[in-house]
């Protein structure tokens, strides 16, 4: 008699749990309050977290690569090892940095050897070649893009399309002068001896095609200055230049691998 | 390791950032040990998804942030893959397929890192070696991938003292193995190979993972440098 009572009391507290959930089911979320349990059953933990819905990738139109040139190499004008060399790329910079190279594009030789389509430092300037992938480190990214106006003197950095920097500027004089074309950013320097640069250097895979015995092979940088009333105007030999504070705003703004027009 | 590069933890682990979650779960001793563990090895993938010894020693923002660091490789080596535009060529079944994960492994790094604060971390430069480059070379260490993380979070989930962050793993823990069951079935692999999954026996995806989990040392990009050689 006891066993049946327990029996009928487990069943009914059962439909009760069923019942409810149905109930729940039914409304959906204007239901308030939680859903009725049966006695006894315990409810799930709640998580401490639960993560919020999958957004898709974005699309990133302004977004460009870069690669650390992990060992030294040669550059070769096709994705072919017979193909002609067009430069040595090596592993770290006159700095002392890390090289890296810009990343243009990728694809496979005939024997599915992956290559790298890159943007070099060397003269002539904007020259391209192809590395083997397997000389190139992990890809970085930046949305920004730093373009040079010589004709008006300005320097302006913009991110995903939209400008979020501009300043005037120092360009080579004429018998030196800055030279146009697509380049790159690829180290930052600080801390010098002297006050010539400013607080901060950035250098370039631009080089000066006037200044070619220039120690260090005549890179051109982008760095403050100690003679700010000099700008904007043609004065330097071929770096571009900037007012300190300016040169300091753009460095909390610009990641190095940033891509560089000078137009 | 048939035929395939040996490559030992520290030659990729540069910058030391998954040694150092593994010493924190483990213990100098056993982060010595994985200093020469060769990458892809049973012993090693036994070792990262083993819970630790001194189990009393371990909290729970360890557990989390080394788990963060998975999350952050699986997330970035489906965006890479996206980036560089293999999926995009894939079929659509495979495309979908990969554009799913990677969003789901992009919102488990967005609410770790949430729920870690500053704990999170700075994210490691990874190096990917062009594994994402190839339709072939991305899904088949997709699979190594979405398996040695159902293993870490089934070694690592029991050991969380916290019962709402346990069930919060659980909650990961499912999924990934939903993943890793979807990456079998993209490459047309068994879904469900055994019975029941070991957390310690990985040997069966270790071929697969050998040098494709790279966290790499970041370029040293910035310097101090007295006297910089620039045309001024």
């Amino acid at each position: 008699m006891r066993l049946r009572r327990l029996l009928v009391v487990a069943v009914a507290a059962l439909v009760a749990g069923v019942g409810g959930a149905a109930i729940g089911a039914h409304s959906g979320e204007s239901t308030p309050g939680p859903a009725p349990v049966a006695a006894g059953v315990p409810q799930p933990v709640a998580p401490a977290f639960t993560p919020g819905h999958p957004e898709p990738l974005r699309a990133a139109p302004y977004r460009s690569s870069y690669a650390p040139v992990r060992v030294a190499a040669v550059a070769r004008s096709a994705p072919d090892p017979g193909a002609r060399v067009v430069a040595r790329v090596d592993a770290t910079t006159p700095e002392d940095t890390t090289n890296i190279v810009l990343v243009l594009g990728r694809r496979a030789d005939r024997s599915g050897r992956l290559w790298v389509k890159v943007r070099l430092a060397t003269l002539p300037n904007s020259r391209t070649g192809w590395l083997p992938r397997s000389t190139l480190g992990g890809y970085g990214s930046v949305d920004t893009r730093l373009v040079v106006d010589l004709r008006r003197l300005t320097a302006t950095l913009m991110r995903r399309g939209r400008p979020i920097f501009r300043a005037r500027v120092g360009v080579g004089r004429p018998q030196w002068p800055t030279p146009r074309g697509e380049f790159y950013v690829r180290n930052r320097l600080t801390k010098f001896a002297g006050p010539t640069y400013g607080p901060l250097a950035f250098g370039t895979s631009a080089r000066s095609t006037h200044l070619t015995d220039w120690p260090d092979g005549g890179f051109i940088g982008i760095h403050g200055t100690d003679e700010p009333q000099l700008l904007p105007g043609r004065v330097s030999h071929g770096c571009i230049r900037m007012r300190n504070a300016d040169i300091l705003r753009l460095a909390r703004l610009m990641p190095i691998g940033t891509p560089l027009t000078i137009a | 390791m048939t035929g395939e590069p040996t490559l030992r933890l520290q030659d990729v682990d540069r910058d030391e950032a998954l040694l150092e979650a593994v010493a924190e779960l483990h213990g100098d001793t056993r982060a010595d040990f994985l200093r020469t563990a060769v990458i892809g090895s049973g012993v090693l993938l036994a070792a990262l998804a083993a819970p630790p010894a001194a189990s009393a020693a371990v909290s729970d923002t360890q557990i989390l942030t080394f788990g963060l660091r998975f999350e952050r490789l699986q997330a970035s080596f489906y965006t890479e893959a996206d980036r560089v535009g293999t999926v995009g060529k894939m079929d659509p079944r495979k495309q979908r397929w990969a554009e799913v994960l990677g969003e789901h492994e992009r919102a488990h790094v967005r609410i770790i890192k949430k729920i870690l604060g500053r704990k999170a971390g700075k994210r490691p430069f990874f190096d990917f070696h062009g594994v994402t480059e190839s339709e072939d070379s991305f899904t088949r260490t997709t699979v190594a991938m979405e398996d040695l993380t159902v293993a870490l979070l089934a070694g690592v989930t029991p050991r969380v003292h916290d019962r709402r962050l346990t069930a919060a793993l659980f909650g990961l823990l499912t999924t990934e193995a939903r993943h890793a069951a979807w990456a079998r079935n993209i490459v047309n692999s068994t879904p469900a190979v055994r019975s029941f999954d070991e957390p310690r026996s990985l040997s069966d995806v270790s071929r697969t993972v050998a040098h494709t989990h790279f966290i790499a040392a970041a370029p040293k990009m910035t310097r101090k440098r007295r006297k910089p050689g620039f045309t001024g």
